[in-house]
């Protein structure tokens, strides 16, 4: 898989990083325990064992994504998404059964690692597309319809993704 | 009355919810191969059940279990899209696979 670069990430990013991941994990035990006070104890213990394992499968990649970015990427993403159940269904209902389907092979420019599967996966859940193989910054897609003006939409989604991960 | 109009407004959200369900389920009968209606399969449910849990938050009974299910559609989202992936990767390289048998 793709590793970190190695002799990037500074201590302060690392420290950053784990109080993130503790924050999230901490939220996480909460939710999916309803809030239950007996279960806090519990989740204080194993909180810290779930860190130190995701550290271990995914060392922090230097700067984590940023947070206004990646926000307004969540609020594109969630109209992105709506547009997508739309879209199908349209396309589902009308009689004709408006289609096109055909691949469309991205070289995209953003680098490898999460911002690279980011765009794969979201891009399945947004209007007419749907990623079948990436291979380095090859992303091949299948396309419901291949009139729409695919390229441009995939472009603008990945310039969305390039303001999450400053380089 | 406020009550009763959360009510329905809750049933409004559930019935376009599974809605969406019944689309992606007709994309699997009239769209014409497998990777067409994977694309019908996940947009059209990851709404359905967006619609669902949005139905569903007004009558949770705090914030711990409303974050509990927007959790839930968060992680079928993720599912979804990488189960799509994995699939159509796997259609991919069966079509190839066969196209170089047919060639031969």
């Amino acid at each position: 898989m793709n590793g970190p670069v190695p002799g990037k990430v500074s201590v302060l990013q690392c420290f950053a990083s784990a109080v993130v991941r503790t924050v999230v994990l901490l939220v996480l035990w909460w939710a999916l325990t309803e809030g239950d006070a007996d279960a806090v104890a519990f989740g204080l213990w194993v909180v810290p064992l779930i860190v130190v394992l995701w550290w271990r499968l995914f060392p922090p990649e230097g700067r984590g994504p940023r947070v206004l970015a990646t926000l307004a990427f969540g609020g594109y993403f969630l109209c992105g998404s709506v547009a997508a159940g739309l879209d199908v269904a349209r396309r589902l209902l009308s009689p004709r059964l408006p289609i096109s389907p055909g691949y469309l092979t991205y070289t995209t420019s953003l680098p490898a690692g999460s911002p690279r599967w980011l765009l794969a996966n979201t891009l399945s859940l947004l209007p007419g597309t749907l990623s079948v193989t990436l291979r380095g910054p090859q992303l091949e897609l299948h396309c419901l319809d291949t009139t729409a003006p695919v390229s441009a939409a995939v472009g603008h989604v990945e310039m969305r993704i390039a303001r999450m991960f400053p380089r | 009355m406020s009550d009763s109009l959360i009510m329905l407004l809750q049933a409004l959200l559930l019935v376009i919810g599974c809605l969406f369900f019944l689309v992606g389920t007709l994309g699997l009968f009239r769209l014409p191969d497998t990777l067409t209606r994977i694309h019908a399969l996940t947009k059209a449910d990851n709404l359905g059940l967006g619609f669902v849990v949005l139905g569903l938050l007004p009558s949770v009974p705090g914030p711990a279990t409303a974050a509990k299910i927007l959790l839930i559609w968060l992680i079928a989202l993720a599912a979804s899209a990488t189960a799509a992936h994995l699939v159509a990767r796997t259609v991919r390289a069966t079509d190839a696979s066969r196209d170089r048998e047919e060639r031969a």
